[in-house]
């Protein structure tokens, strides 16, 4: 993008920022309106710059922001708070979800609905982490991104039954399986039905739910292990 | 005309300093050889020095010349306890205030999951190994108050929860001196979700 534009108290989040020459910081951010953007935050590693300790993953900003080309200038920021701050496990399912912004989200994409789960996924983390947020918006953002499943029929339209087995076979669809198991990928009726309606509340969908997203990520993340998954399990290792 | 490789390879090897890039590398190249040779070689001594004699100390993993720290080995320290924090120069800053009488555990990092910085690249089974001696009582977590440093406390609380330590975290909230005015709404919003009772 040549276009030079300039934007104005627009809601986003740090998805993540790495330090750029000695006082400045490149910071990743996902804002409602445009996207996934990468931003110059001039001097913010100084001790007295005010933008220290702003740019806190996690927390909702206003950002404004101004320039051309792939990375722009950050001009301001404000902390809108209203949420505590991460802790503990959901601190790392949100390294989680921000990785996975970071890896599928395209720059400068706008994805206005995915933005305001993520939101809400941050603010019912804060209220200590359930498995089916995590769930609701890995779904989210793969309908978003146009990888989106199809929860009501299989792959030749016939719809799904709550009593038979699925396996999944990526970019067409669900396929009927005679019996359970005989695919590396198989699924009941009922999760995927569950899915479709968000309920979780059966374990036993919730557990088959988090290994078809886990399947699914792991292809359209190019099967590349996620940072984030390995620090997770070598905390279960404990 | 050529710069001479030997120049060249200097203006690179400058480059990996923080903050300088080929510009400054090249001006600190032509300073040191053109207007200050003696400070070069003093530069390129200590270097040299520094690296050979340089190494982790057993114990709190700081720097130090010997095994051992002078630290790790006062016995005026109190042995008891165990101060985590990310950097020498965070365990600096605890000396500083001279209300920490007990000794410390340098991680030289922190956990950052997105950098793919976990805790075996920390090497944090050294810590642990550390802090299951028999002395240590008590492990104070004094790692930053950002999502890395939180991240890392986090950790390392699990890892030595079945260990019989106590686990502690510094507290954080308005700044000693800080009128409630100045002070940021973040800062703020935490120290009053923080609160503690005083009707003890």
């Amino acid at each position: 993008m040549t276009l030079r534009h300039k934007v104005d108290s627009q809601p986003a989040f740090v998805l993540h920022a790495y330090p750029h020459r000695e006082t400045s910081l490149i910071v990743e951010v996902f804002s409602r309106d445009f996207g996934r953007v990468a931003l110059l935050a001039r001097g913010a590693r100084r001790p007295r710059s005010v933008l220290r300790g702003l740019l806190l993953g996690f927390q909702p900003l206003e950002l404004g922001w101004a320039g051309k080309g792939e990375v722009q200038t950050l001009m301001k920021a404000e902390w809108q708070g209203g949420q505590p701050l991460l802790a503990g496990k959901a601190l790392l399912c949100g390294y989680y979800l921000n990785e996975l912004l970071m890896y599928l989200l395209p720059r400068e994409d706008p994805h206005e609905r995915l933005f305001s789960v993520y939101a809400e996924t941050l603010r019912r983390f804060a209220g200590g982490m359930l498995e089916s947020d995590l769930r609701r918006f890995e779904r989210a953002l793969l309908q978003e991104l146009g990888y989106g499943l199809t929860l009501e029929s299989d792959a030749r339209g016939v719809p799904l039954d709550a009593n038979g087995y699925y396996a999944y076979e990526i970019e067409r669809g669900f396929v009927s399986l005679q019996r359970p198991g005989s695919s590396a990928l198989s699924v009941s009726g009922k999760t995927l039905l569950d899915l479709a309606r968000e309920d979780f509340s059966d374990p036993s969908s919730l557990a088959e739910a988090k290994q078809l997203m886990r399947a699914l990520i792991a292809h359209y993340t190019g099967g590349a292990g996620l940072k984030t998954r390995k620090i997770f399990m070598e905390l279960q290792e404990l | 005309m050529s710069t001479p490789s030997s120049l060249e390879s200097l203006i690179e090897a400058l480059r990996c300093l923080p903050g300088i890039g080929p510009k400054s590398a090249q001006r600190m190249a032509y300073y040191l050889m053109q207007r200050d040779r003696s400070g070069a070689q003093r530069l390129a001594d200590s270097l040299s020095l520094a690296l050979g004699a340089l190494r982790h100390c057993q114990r709190c993993n700081t720097f130090t010349e010997a095994e051992i720290c002078d630290r790790c080995l006062s016995s005026k320290r109190d042995a008891s306890l165990l101060c985590v924090v990310e950097t020498p120069v965070d365990m600096n800053m605890m000396e500083q205030t001279h209300a920490y009488s007990g000794l410390y555990y340098v991680l030289m990092g922190r956990v950052s999951p997105l950098d793919g910085i976990g805790p075996r690249e920390l090497g944090l089974d050294q810590l642990l190994a550390r802090a299951c001696d028999g002395l240590v009582q008590e492990v104070i977590l004094a790692t930053n108050f950002t999502n890395e440093g939180e991240v890392t406390a986090h950790y390392l609380s699990e890892m030595l929860k079945n260990h019989a330590i106590r686990v502690s975290r510094i507290a954080r909230g308005v700044p000693v001196g800080g009128e409630l005015e100045y002070v940021d709404s973040g800062t703020l919003a935490q120290a009053v979700r923080e609160r503690r009772s005083l009707s003890e």
